[in-house]
């Protein structure tokens, strides 16, 4: 049972002195993750009943803090989160909710219960979103225990056998083994290795960064969900339509929609203020891209708070205005034509102009309202028809182009009841029409400076031109740098983990009887990354070969004091059983060959028992 | 903004898991917004009446605004020094704002002998408007017109309306001493004023 054997694992793990059991240590990490892991319980008591409430308590903890689980709950949120854009929801568009309570009276309230309508602060969504937290927190926060043990571990006793591990080489010397022991151990150490030394042996690890990105990864994960949750809070998003020449502050009553954080009150938005002084719009006049615009532009100025000094910017898209670390965007615009309404009694009772909202985005085509609720003898309303660039399309007026070059206003007049007085809030831009009754007016198109007058003495209404509005985003997430800095401190750990390797290298030595020192060279990478320790290892025994040849150790020929030998060299002289037994299930064979073709010249020296003039000559 | 935040911080360490939860809710179909910012316009969705009462001792003292009126001329709130000033949020397109001014406007003749002086703030309007709104609805008192916000901005560390209407009673010490968020009726008005003169002894 694979449970038993990690469990095993890990009663040795901590005090493995040898490197087959180390490897299989660090394997610990993700056996611990296979759910089989459970039944360590019951094993690890030698108890063959049942689970005791302690039992359950940690079956249930290991089950929820499972890699499994996590990513379960990570898809259910995903998949809990649907109903939010498939249904209309309560924070984003209440008028939604309330007319889809009138098309389905029967399956709205049950909606209701369920939170269908208000998915995100529903608490079945909660349930998720907290055990998905307390999952990977629960999975994170132990393993960095672990990791930060595993990354202080000094490197474990060198293996009796270092011909047996995957990457060998050993040498002939003229050093005693103490000084070749020294200088592998100064060579290892000046390569960054961490070292441990013992009786003839030296051990050697490297790349603790592996674990150090691991851990980064996992820190940077609860970060990232932190820093999102921080701007949940402490966030805001409004939007606001502006017309050109008007102006307006960050304060809840100034803002057209206002979803606050939860600890967002009115009195917590950036105080600053923008006027806008002019808009332009630019498109394609010709070719394939006809009526596709070009760039928008608009001008403004503003203060970061009352008092400030007044400052200019040049808005233009996905290029925002910062303030105080909120950000404004432009994201529309559009037209609003400027009425004049007289009413019955000669009164002006509208100056201005009004936002007409596009309903077709090519060519500008706008809708909007006027209404005059406190016009004489009966209150005026009217919708209208923005066209940018009218033409003649067979006796139908319709906008060609987005750009006002041939603006026209068409109005339908109604007069009645406008429904404001009870009290009950309206959109400004619909006219409800209920308890209103049409004018029989001439559905003529307006150019600026034409009026209409209005039957039965209610009044006059002119169109005087055009004013342009624009929409801005403005929203503030103080967990947006902390999100992004986490992201890419997790990406960066998973390279770090996916990269950095640990590999351990040994060194034993020990005097032959001829008195000559028998080096031997042993490596073994912890971790099946992608490969490269090969080189390092060539490359390492290179240099310790050099290493040991140095400090006046030279035959009276003037050659190098040293021979390297490949293992299957080395073997074939020292005790041909350890070889020839572990010949079959060692990997670095190939290995050893590369070894010896960095130095065939003293692998052939050194089998051919070249070391005799090293010992002659030894003369320390 | 960063005020606030810090403010809060030990709030934060102390309801880390909750924090995660409330997220979601904050960084939810931000996007449905953008994509319609007009869509629902001034959607100021009439909350029903609410009044919030203010101790005395715990009342944000209210800055002294000043202004040009509808009808152009210069209004300072410190004209009223030593009187109870009650300060109407308004604007004319403002459908809960027409149901109540018929009441305001009664309350404030009526009130004007016991010391209570009627400021209205007109908000995002058209001047010829809020004219015709005043006139109809017979509001004879002074609003001053903030068609930029900058009078609601001056309310930021006090109590800042959040609605319209937003009504605030302010006492003769120039304290804040009640807050109503939606339209209020002639009787909910005067108990409200009622209070505020009552402990002031």
């Amino acid at each position: 049972m694979t449970s038993t054997e990690s469990a095993a694992a890990r009663a040795t793990g901590r005090t493995t002195t040898t490197a087959a059991d180390e490897l299989s240590a660090t394997d610990e990490l993700t056996a611990a993750e296979a759910p089989g892991e459970v039944a360590t319980v019951t094993t690890d008591r030698g108890q063959a009943t049942g689970l005791g409430p302690l039992g359950w308590l940690r079956w249930g903890w290991r089950q929820l803090t499972s890699m499994r689980t996590a990513l379960i709950l990570l898809f259910l949120l995903a998949l809990a989160s649907v109903p939010g854009s498939v249904l209309p929801q309560q924070g984003i568009d209440p008028a939604a909710v309330t007319q889809y309570y009138q098309s389905h009276p029967a399956l709205a309230p049950i909606l209701n219960r369920l939170s269908l309508f208000n998915v995100f602060a529903a608490p079945w969504f909660a349930a998720i979103y907290l055990l998905l937290f307390t999952s990977l927190a629960g999975c994170v926060l132990p393993r960095t225990v672990r990791l930060v043990g595993s990354a202080r571990q000094q490197p474990p006793r060198a293996p009796t056998n270092l011909a047996r591990l995957p990457e060998s080489a050993s040498y002939v010397t003229a050093v005693s083994p103490a000084t070749a022991l020294e200088r592998s151990a100064g060579l290892l150490r000046g390569r960054r290795f961490r070292i441990s030394e013992g009786e003839g042996w030296v051990s050697a690890e490297k790349g603790y960064l592996r674990e150090a990105g691991n851990l980064l990864f996992h820190v940077a994960l609860l970060a990232l969900l932190f820093s999102v949750g921080l701007g949940g809070i402490f966030g805001y998003k409004a939007n606001r339509l502006l017309i050109v020449g008007q102006g307006f502050a960050d304060t809840p009553t100034a803002l057209d929609v206002f979803r606050p954080g939860r600890l967002v009150g009115p009195g917590d938005l950036a105080p600053f203020s923008i006027n806008l002084h002019g808009f332009t719009a630019r498109y394609v006049t010709s070719g394939p891209q006809f009526d596709q615009p070009l760039f928008y532009d608009a001008n403004l100025s503003y203060q970061a708070q009352p008092g400030a000094p007044v400052r200019h910017y040049q808005l233009e898209v996905n290029h925002p205005l910062v303030v105080d670390g909120v950000s404004v965007y432009l994201i529309g615009h559009g037209y609003a034509p400027i009425f004049k309404v007289t009413d019955g009694t000669g009164r002006v009772r509208w100056d201005g102009p009004v936002a007409f909202i596009p309903v077709d985005q090519t060519t500008l085509t706008s809708e909007g309202v006027i209404k005059v609720p406190d016009a004489k003898p009966g209150q005026l309303g009217f919708a209208g028809v923005f066209l940018p660039s009218a033409v003649d399309e067979g006796g139908r007026l319709e906008s060609a182009f987005p750009e006002a070059l041939n603006p026209r206003v068409s109005l339908v007049g109604f007069t009645g009841n406008l429904g404001m007085n009870s009290g009950q809030a309206q959109s400004v831009y619909q006219l409800d029409t209920t308890g209103l009754k049409e004018l029989p007016m001439k559905p003529r198109p307006l150019a600026a400076g034409q009026s209409i007058k209005l039957p039965d003495g209610l009044g006059t209404v002119s169109y005087l031109g055009y004013q342009q509005w624009i929409s801005l985003a403005i929203t503030y997430d103080p967990g947006q740098l902390p999100a992004l800095a986490s992201a890419m401190a997790a990406l960066a750990g998973l390279i770090l983990s996916f990269l950095v390797r640990r590999r351990r290298v040994f060194v034993r030595a020990i005097a032959a009887a001829d008195g000559s020192t028998r080096v031997t060279l042993g490596g073994l990478a912890r971790s099946d990354a992608a490969g490269g320790f090969e080189t390092e290892f060539a490359t390492l025994a290179g240099l310790l070969r050099t290493e040991l040849a140095t400090g006046g150790v030279t035959t009276p020929e003037g050659e190098p004091g040293i021979v390297a030998a490949a293992r299957s060299v080395a073997g074939a002289d020292d005790a041909a059983a350890r070889t020839g037994s572990a010949a079959d299930d060692c990997a670095g064979v190939s290995n050893t060959a590369s070894t010896m073709d960095e130095s065939p010249r003293a692998s052939t020296a050194g089998g051919s028992g070249g070391s005799s003039p090293l010992a002659s000559t030894e003369g320390e | 903004m960063y005020r606030a935040a810090a403010s809060r911080r030990p709030l934060l360490l102390a309801a880390v898991a909750v924090a995660a939860v409330l997220a979601v809710t904050g960084c939810d179909g931000g996007a449905i917004g953008a994509d319609t910012p007009v869509s629902s316009g001034q959607s100021f969705v009439s909350h029903s009446y609410e009044s919030t009462f203010y101790q005395a001792g715990h009342r944000p003292l209210a800055p002294i605004v000043s202004g040009l009126t509808v009808a152009g001329k210069h209004l300072s709130l410190a004209a009223y020094r030593g009187d109870t000033i009650v300060l109407n949020f308004w604007g004319s397109w403002c459908a809960p704002c027409r149901a109540e001014a018929p009441a305001l406007g009664q309350l404030a003749r009526q009130l004007e002998s016991r010391g209570v002086r009627f400021v209205g703030v007109d908000i995002r309007d058209e001047p010829d408007s809020a004219l015709a709104f005043m006139q109809q609805f017979n509001v004879d008192y002074p609003s001053i017109s903030d068609p930029s916000d900058e009078i609601a901005l001056e309310f930021r560390n006090t109590v800042p309306p959040a609605d319209i209407p937003t009504t605030l009673v302010i006492d003769r010490d120039g304290r804040i001493a009640d807050r109503i968020f939606g339209a209020s009726s002639y009787s909910e008005l005067l108990s409200v004023i009622d209070q505020v003169i009552g402990r002031q002894a």
